[in-house]
């Protein structure tokens, strides 16, 4: 039978257990419990002191990281960021290719911005399967080839807001022009479906 | 007279990632190669960083900024996260990369593997403006 490493106190229960509840009122037992109120004050002296370093170390300059490091971990941050959702676009024998769904929704973006009186907000993209595609629609450029497998359609989904007295019907159309046109040009593949909501009203 | 001696020359998957990077760079379209945790430390500390990866070698994998090649039985793969120039089809600069490098790689005498592509930022260009 394996021993118990974890430190006890004589009333059985674990240093470990008191040190994750010292930021809450002590229980029943604690109130009771000498020991428990004797480790529960000598650790909250611990997490007192431990807070104040790392308080102290925040505000100290002599660790502030130098500009560059700052600039390099956010550009990394960024990166990782990007890295999350992937559309695969070709797949064939000899290698993939894949674009993250935030290069597509900054895109999605900049095609937004060429549309006055339009604020883009929440842009997200999904993936239809080619096969479910309206019938009579082209397939996505990009994906001719023996052993490459059929690209993505897109269904863009872009929130913004309008400016106040805006024609919304006529923006929307523009904005869909935009980024329809936007897509294949930016990426290759065909925009698919572009679904525009505007959801509010901005101040001028 | 004898022979002149062979010479032997090894090709570690640090040597394609470094070739890969350079062939990525150097294709019209492509910004940059995206920025790594793994890379980051690597510029700030590679003697610690060597205590962490394992360094390129004839059977392995090595990973820097937006690149990991894994060489394996006389094949390399790499795979490539890249930012693409907004004014350029990134699908097309994708395609290209992959074929430079594909092509790089069977100069060393190594059979090019697959070679994947992330598309992570399609980005305006420093210095053009956008319309």
């Amino acid at each position: 039978m394996a021993l118990d490493d974890i430190p006890r106190l004589g009333c059985g229960r674990s240093i470990d257990s008191i040190w994750a509840t010292t930021d809450r009122p002590p229980t029943a037992h604690e109130e009771r419990c000498e020991q428990c109120q004797t480790a529960r004050t000598q650790l909250e002296r611990l997490s007192e002191a431990t807070r104040a370093l790392r308080e102290s170390d925040l505000h100290n300059p002599a660790l502030e990281p130098r500009h560059g490091i700052k600039n390099a971990i956010m550009d990394v941050a960024r990166a990782e960021v990007r890295r999350g959702s992937r559309i695969l676009l070709r797949s064939a024998d000899n290698g993939s290719t894949e674009i993250s769904e935030q290069a597509l929704s900054s895109l999605v973006r900049f095609a937004a911005a060429a549309v006055p009186g339009v604020h883009s907000r929440r842009c997200r993209i999904e993936i239809r399967p080619a096969s479910a595609g309206p019938a009579g629609e082209d397939p996505p450029p990009g994906t001719t080839g023996t052993a490459t497998t059929a690209g993505p359609r897109l269904i863009v989904n872009l929130r913004v807001a309008a400016a106040p007295g805006i024609d919304i019907p006529l923006m929307a159309e523009a904005l869909r022009h935009e980024i329809s046109n936007a897509i294949p040009a930016g990426v290759g593949i065909g925009a698919g479906t572009v679904n525009i909501t505007v959801e509010d009203l901005y101040d001028v | 007279m004898s022979d002149p001696p062979l010479q032997g020359t090894i090709i570690t998957s640090q040597l394609i990632a470094s070739l890969a990077t350079r062939t990525t760079l150097e294709t019209p379209g492509v910004l940059r190669l995206e920025p790594t945790v793994q890379g980051f430390l690597a510029r700030i500390g590679p003697a610690a960083l060597r205590h962490l990866r394992n360094p390129g070698s004839q059977n392995g994998t090595y990973r820097t900024d937006g690149v990991t090649a894994t060489i394996s039985d006389g094949t390399a793969r790499v795979h490539l996260d890249i930012a693409t120039d907004i004014t350029y089809a990134a699908l097309d600069v994708a395609e290209k990369v992959q074929q430079r490098v594909r092509e790089s790689i069977s100069h060393t005498g190594l059979t090019p593997g697959t070679i994947d592509i992330t598309i992570l930022a399609i980005e305006h260009h420093r210095g053009t403006t956008i319309t």
